[in-house]
């Protein structure tokens, strides 16, 4: 055993220390400029996507395009749909795959890694911190689609009850209940992606390649979704059921759609957390 | 800078690296584990139902009452169509020529009943209540609103006593399982072998499985096979298999999920969303001279001019003669006036309402669909090019469209048709 470890022994358990380390760890990753830039970035498509919404409402492209987008004029409230919607294929797993991707191997890269080591803090629970860190700020990237989303529509068109996708209609409580159901629906969606994004942070050194790895993975998911000769996988893919949002706004939510669709997500989570663990655990940190 | 700090230990490292990289393969089969386990329990318990005969099962089945249910239906289409030019993504009743959808559906099992096609982001709905039945598509958020005119209210619900008292087996709609399984059976009798296959597990209900095989040979149905619930009589399951593949149905629609409780009153009511465009229609029910003059019509085999049949059967070959189908699909509307029967009418309203959908309509609706696309392209790359005209061939059935105006159609090979041309 080595020298350092007679020195600082086991870690000594004081109270409190995990929710400081996981506090000073949230407000470096919430407090962090360019994760402020991204979330200000999501936070900017909703708000693009009224202003554009809005200006060509009495013009013959009122009420059209895909999914939710066509009934934001109606209802405000879809404007937050439409915006994940939006959002969905693209721009919030590159924003969460630079925030997990950064994680491990942010730290290695600046050389801080070993320092947050001989604190000491256990490095399980290091890792526990790096990923909660990572879900509270997935949460806040669709948190801030939502919110903006919904201040922006209701400033552009007004809220108004809301017309489920089979024609009935809901008083606007019930919709911004179910609205908000498919909110936490794509926050959980999300889990599976910080998983992995973690587990590539914890391969290397290099936080770009570790961003780039997890981008791709949610990219190369949503590719082989689509090819109908590999059906027989497609359930088991990161990206398939992320569009099951949609089952909030059937007149009779499929609980059984909605619980497989995070059923996915948690086997996701548990084999690539348990990958991070692996991996994280054993690695020499050298730096 | 490494060799003079040491390295921050892993404290209390116990565990082998070995023993911590078992941990994630230990987690990805408890994970695979807990993905299979349930649907091979399922499938454990099928057997031990009681003994029948498809005497008793079918007259079980024609005695059940409805069953007021809720559940989803897969459809699964693999006729071997070439591949329509529409996205499979939108809630389209077009997507359900080819390919696999999900239906979910709702009965009282009386006359309130709601049937929805899901899409990935979209809608279609036919909710039937009483009298009235409308349609809705979240996609262009357009209502269709089916009613029958005052006077006709009295006369429907005289019609509704009479199918109370069972003078009419109850009315077909939708193919929903049960629908389909019904219409299955009434063929069965006269022209095939009716048979049980091992017993099997559907939407996690045992269940007798019915074979029907066509006596007749030259057909390219191969079997028809209906899942019955053993406990409700319910059919819970079709599939049509071809004789061109062994592997897998050709068409198959059954309930994945299915609950056998009435449906909470808001599912089976509808109104008109704000916003939405709605056409309103009329639907006019036919005499009582009318529904008699075409029971004669039926009775004495007597068909609408230009129309023959050859073959028996399951072999049973249609034919048209005097359709100017290339004008049809030009849109040419005097082409129309000379298709025999003129515009085809289903005895259901919501079928009708489906077909209503597709078929030519006042230059609105359905052609705006395609706009963009060429129909005249569109039937060329549907169909293929034979010494004899047009053929549309799919594995169950064939469709042969002659350059003299003649359509041939049935479920027999494609080169049947073209050897009766």
């Amino acid at each position: 055993m080595s020298h350092a470890e007679t020195m600082v022994g086991a870690p000594v358990q004081v109270r409190g220390a995990f929710g400081r380390l996981l506090r000073s760890e949230l407000r470096l990753q919430l407090g962090r400029r360019r994760n402020l830039v991204l979330l200000a970035g999501l936070a900017a498509v909703p708000l693009l996507l009224g202003l554009v919404l809005f200006l060509t409402r009495d013009t013959d492209l009122a009420g059209q395009g895909p999914g939710f987008v066509g009934k934001v004029t109606e209802n405000g409230i879809f404007l937050v749909v439409a915006s994940i919607f939006v959002c969905l294929p693209f721009l919030l797993p590159l924003t969460i795959g630079i925030a997990s991707g950064d994680a491990v191997a942010g730290e290695a890269s600046a050389g801080t890694l070993r320092y947050l080591l001989v604190v000491p803090v256990a490095r399980t629970r290091l890792l526990v911190v790096k990923a909660l860190a990572a879900l509270a700020f997935a949460g806040s990237a669709v948190l801030a689609i939502a919110v903006v989303g919904l201040v922006a529509g209701a400033a552009f068109f007004g809220l108004h009850d809301v017309v489920l996708l089979s024609g009935d209609t809901v008083p606007l409580g019930v919709g911004a209940v179910r609205i908000a159901g498919v909110v936490a629906y794509v926050a959980l969606s999300m889990t599976g992606l910080v998983a992995v994004g973690l587990f590539y942070s914890t391969l290397t050194e290099v936080p770009v390649g570790a961003m780039a790895a997890t981008v791709v993975t949610a990219i190369v998911s949503g590719v082989l979704d689509t090819l109908p000769a590999l059906s027989a996988i497609h359930p088991w893919l990161l990206t398939h059921h992320w569009l099951d949002f949609a089952e909030f706004l059937r007149i009779e939510p499929d609980w059984q759609v909605v619980a497989g669709g995070l059923g996915v997500q948690a086997a996701w989570v548990a084999v690539f957390s348990a990958l991070a663990w692996a991996r994280f655990t054993t690695a020499d940190v050298s730096s | 800078m490494t060799e003079t700090s040491p390295l921050p230990p892993s404290p209390r490292r116990t565990l082998s690296a070995r023993a911590r990289w078992a941990f994630p393969a230990v987690v990805a089969v408890g994970v695979g584990a807990a993905f299979a386990a349930p649907p091979l329990l399922a499938s454990a318990d099928s057997s031990g139902l009681p003994p029948v005969t498809p005497e008793e099962l079918v007259a079980a089945v024609a005695a059940a009452q409805p069953q007021a249910l809720s559940g989803t239906v897969v459809y699964t289409a693999r006729l071997g169509l070439p591949s329509l030019p529409f996205g499979p993504e939108t809630a389209d009743p077009v997507n359900l020529l080819d390919g696999s959808s999900t239906l979910r559906v709702w009965t009282d099992g009386g006359e309130r009943s709601r049937v929805s096609l899901l899409g990935d982001m979209s809608e279609f709905s036919v909710v039937h209540d009483g009298p009235e039945v409308w349609t809705y598509a979240s996609s262009d958020d357009a209502v269709v609103h089916y009613t029958v005119s005052d006077a006709d209210r009295a006369r429907y619900e005289s019609l509704k006593d009479d199918a109370a008292a069972g003078q009419v087996p109850g009315g077909a709609d939708l193919p929903t399982p049960t629908e389909a399984a019904q219409q299955v059976l009434d063929q069965a009798e006269q022209l095939s072998h009716v048979s049980l296959d091992a017993e099997s597990t559907v939407a996690g209900r045992g269940a007798y499985q019915l074979v029907v095989t066509p006596k007749t040979p030259g057909t390219l149905v191969a079997r028809v096979v209906v899942a019955i619930d053993a406990q409700t009589q319910t059919p819970l399951r079709v599939q049509v298999w071809s004789t061109q593949d062994a592997q897998t149905p050709a068409l198959e629609v059954g309930f994945t999920d299915v609950t056998f409780a009435t449906p909470s009153d808001s599912v089976l009511a509808f109104s008109a969303p704000a916003g939405a465009t709605t056409t309103e229609k009329v639907v006019t029910l036919p005499t009582d001279e009318q529904i008699a003059a075409d029971h004669a019509a039926g009775a004495d085999g007597e068909l609408p001019e230009g129309v023959t049949v050859s073959g028996t059967g399951w072999a049973t070959v249609v034919q048209a003669t005097g359709v100017d189908v290339p004008g049809l699909v030009a849109g040419d509307p005097s082409a129309l006036a000379a298709v025999p029967s003129g515009h085809p009418t289903i005895g259901s309203e919501s079928a009708q309402g489906l077909l209503d959908q597709f078929g030519p309509q006042d230059g609105a609706g359905p052609a705006s669909k395609f706009q963009g696309l060429d129909p005249a392209a569109l039937y060329d790359s549907l169909t293929t090019k034979v010494p004899e005209g047009h053929l549309i061939s799919s594995a169950l059935l064939s469709v042969l469209i002659t350059d003299d105006g003649r359509v041939l159609a049935g479920a027999v090979p494609a080169a049947t048709l073209q050897a009766m041309a």
